[in-house]
């Protein structure tokens, strides 16, 4: 059982790594055939899979195209396991709230990233595009979030990202949240500059920084 | 304790007195000292380094280092935009390594105009003078007959070049022409960072100035060349992307910057030349064409009057290949337009070795049948970096030799077939897989991957342009070319890279520099102005960003 369990799992990481949805699906059927635990089943087999990804793209070799279908194969997988969660198993995920910053509509790199913490077990609140600085705040507040999430592409942007942080100085809630920012023109030292608690510079860089902040 | 220290810029031996905290970038603009910084001060170019003495380095505080190499940092070099200054120092600013003379294409597709000018002059022997009008108004008057002396001005304002062409207005003949780097591009290259920039009344003004004396440089030189007096230029054509003509005109471009991206200024308008400080004739005149949207300028169209796209029978499309991606299709007559974030990869930047279009700048790549590889620089020396043309060719030609595989990744050479001369080409740089294109010069996974984005961009605007109008790729009649890359670029590599579909293939024009050219044709007709004026209404602007699955089409736009 140990080992048909070990080969299950490993099985389900690799059609999410070989972009086999359809391997995904069946061996999840398996896994619950098999009386095997579906939550365990998601951690071990399908969101391994997930950061196996992560590292490829942080190593260049998959690209956006790559992950996204990736994360397709482990979607479908993890539609078979849900239903057979106990219901305790599902809570008690980190919080994000997350979103394009105000005056900008390119949303691709914080779709990507939005899926990588998903898969990676957050709890995420997509925002969409063009959202004010306070909306962030709201969302966060009205969530209990642990982490805002700030994308975007354009420069002439980017100050509304010191002002999400500004706001939370303002009204006391600077401890509450970490802040992290991302996008084409965001560097750590901006990052640093407007007090934000951490730059990802991709959607991998992202899982690692979240996960580092809320451990 | 005093706050101020004191920044020495060598070579010039430039002093300038500062408060602490300032980073040395800053300290330069307020010498008056260039450094470049392309970014405009992000911190994500890495083209704004600097060298400190041990001295020096003990007086900055250094922030995000990471874009210098371990070997740079262990030489003094630090980010300018990023370095403060705590102390008095010594900054030695590099050179700036390929010079100013950039390979600038001035040249293309034009259409025959009736010469029918906004300016006219009639001598009046009676009192031996010339009258000089303005449209049908009196605007000037010169001693002795000066008829024959009418000339004026196309220019087309490029984010990174600028050219100024001198025309007989009598004959409608080019008579000479210069172009120059766009000044601006030194302290931020792309247009969003130019918005940036111009965001205060000290940018914009900086912005503005720097322009309008290049351009007076350049109508020095268009006259001298040709020994024509700058008096007797009456009017001057400005094209441009939306956001150059605000700069140009020292309007702000900040709507720009921002979602709905709404231009304040859209042109179709007479302006000052004196009042812009143009050093014309007193009473000279500035033309800009309308202005389509925010990101579809006036540049676009002048290129549709230049290539006669409304004119054309059938289905044409348009394609200026650049930062944005600006297009227009043209449907037995009627126009829509989009234009698509490509970013600034195709002018060399963010691109490992990347560089623009330069002395040593490599333009051309080619994988011979025997697998051999030829490649060409401008100014056939020693290749120092790629240029945007070269970057198509090289990530073009890898592709079809399958040295890059369809999802854009370097194949193992351990695992292919690849010829033995290709093979040991793919070579490994601090643990990453590049090509191997010169001693110098290589091509590293990252840069494939933003040839990749930049490619799907335009690529995803095409697609999604010919679906609103119920086209399919190969109904399309002909594909015309535009753009400061011009004849460079090759039918086949756009193709290979999949920025074109292969249908389009047999039906590529490259048509250059229509910004100019129409700008010309604007320059010598008027009633053309008022026909753009009104044509220009009837194009319908496709929003791509509004697609429901615009990023699907752009997903898959990425591969090979
Ligand atoms: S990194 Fe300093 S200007 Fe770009």
């Amino acid at each position: 059982m140990r080992e048909l369990k070990a080969k299950l799992f490993q099985d389900l990481s690799d059609a999410v790594v070989d972009m086999d949805e359809e391997k995904a699906v069946e061996t999840s059927h398996q896994v619950i055939d098999e009386g095997i635990d579906a939550y365990e089943a998601i951690e071990k087999g399908l969101a391994h899979g997930m950061d196996r990804v992560g590292e490829l793209f942080d190593q260049e070799e998959y690209f956006i195209p790559e992950v996204l279908i990736c994360s397709d194969a482990m979607y479908a997988g993890v539609e078979v396991l849900k239903p057979h969660l106990k219901g305790d198993e599902q809570g008690e995920k980190k919080k994000v709230v997350i979103g394009v910053i105000e005056g900008d509509t390119h949303d691709i790199g914080k779709n990507l990233v939005k899926i990588m913490l998903e898969t990676s077990g957050f709890d995420v609140f997509d925002l969409g595009r063009d959202i004010p600085p306070q909306q962030f705040v709201d969302k966060a507040k009205e969530v209990g979030a642990h982490i805002i999430g700030l994308s975007t592409l354009m420069t002439t942007t980017m100050d509304g990202m010191r002002e999400v942080v500004r706001i939370l100085e303002e009204t006391n809630l600077r401890e509450q949240f970490k802040v992290i920012v991302g996008g084409g023109p965001i560097s750590q030292s901006f990052a640093d500059k407007i007090g934000a608690d951490g730059y990802a510079a991709n959607a991998a860089d992202a899982v690692r920084l979240a996960r580092k902040l809320v451990s | 304790m005093s706050t101020s220290v004191n920044v020495v810029f060598q070579p010039l031996n430039r002093t300038v007195q500062v408060e602490k905290g300032v980073t040395i970038l800053q300290a330069a603009r307020l010498a008056g000292v260039l450094i470049e910084s392309p970014c405009n001060a992000v911190g994500t170019c890495g083209k704004c380094k600097v060298k400190l003495d041990q001295t020096s380095r003990s007086s900055i505080r250094p922030y995000g280092l990471h874009h210098l190499s371990p070997e740079e940092e262990e030489q003094g070099y630090v980010l300018s935009c990023e370095a403060e200054v705590l102390g008095d120092i010594l900054v030695d600013v590099p050179s700036r390594s390929h010079g100013t003379e950039l390979k600038i294409l001035s040249h293309g597709q034009s259409v025959e105009v009736t010469p029918e000018t906004y300016f006219q002059k009639r001598y009046e022997p009676k009192d031996d003078r010339t009258f000089v009008f303005a449209g049908d108004e009196l605007v000037g008057l010169e001693q002795s007959n000066t008829e024959d002396q009418k000339y004026g001005l196309a220019v087309d304002i490029g984010t990174t070049t600028i050219v100024v062409s001198l025309v007989d207005l009598g004959s409608g003949q080019e008579i000479a022409s210069a172009s120059a780097l766009n000044p601006q591009s030194l302290h931020a290259q792309d247009v969003l960072s130019r918005i940036t920039f111009a965001s205060t009344k000290r940018g914009l003004m900086m912005m503005y100035s720097e322009l309008i004396n290049e351009l007076n440089r350049l109508i020095e030189r268009v006259t001298e060349k040709s020994i024509v007096n700058r008096e007797h230029i009456y009017e001057v054509i400005f094209s441009g992307n939306t956001c150059m003509i605000h700069l140009a005109t020292g309007k702000d471009p900040a709507p720009l910057g921002k979602y709905p991206y709404i231009p304040e200024f859209t042109g179709a308008v007479h302006l000052s030349a004196s009042e812009h400080h143009l050093g014309v004739s007193p009473f000279g005149l500035i033309y800009v064409p309308p202005v389509i949207s925010a990101y579809v300028g006036a540049d676009i169209t002048s290129g549709i009057l230049a290539s006669q796209l409304h004119q054309q029978k059938g289905i044409t499309l348009f394609v200026d290949i650049g930062t944005n991606g600006e297009m227009a299709l043209a449907v037995e007559g009627k126009l829509s337009a989009t234009s698509t974030a490509a970013g600034p990869a195709f002018e060399g930047m963010n691109i490992t070795c990347g560089m623009r279009a330069g002395a040593g700048a490599l333009e051309f790549f080619q994988i011979e049948d025997d697998k051999t590889i030829t490649t060409k620089t401008i100014g056939d020396q020693e290749p120092v970096g790629i240029c945007g043309s070269g970057l198509l060719d090289i990530v073009g030609e890898l592709v079809a030799n399958g040295v890059i595989d369809k999802n854009g990744r370097f194949v193992k050479p351990e695992s292919t077939l690849l010829p033995a001369s290709l093979k040991e080409r793919l070579q490994l740089r601090d643990g990453k897989r590049v090509f191997q294109i010169s001693r110098q010069v290589y091509l590293t996974q990252k840069d494939v991957r933003q040839v990749q984005l930049a490619k799907g961009a335009i690529r995803t605007g095409i697609d999604l342009l010919l679906r609103s109008k119920g086209i399919t790729s190969d109904a399309v009649d002909r594909v015309l070319i535009a753009g400061s890359f011009g004849y460079h670029l090759r039918a086949k590599s756009l193709i290979h890279l999949g920025l074109l579909p292969d249908s389009f293939d047999g039906k590529i024009e490259f048509i250059g520099n229509t910004s100019k050219t129409g700008a010309q044709a604007f320059l010598m007709n008027q009633s053309l102005r008022k026909e753009m004026e009104k044509g220009v209404t009837e194009i319908e602007v496709i929003e791509l960003a509004n697609y429901g699955d615009f990023e699907q089409v752009f997903v898959r736009s990425l591969g090979f």
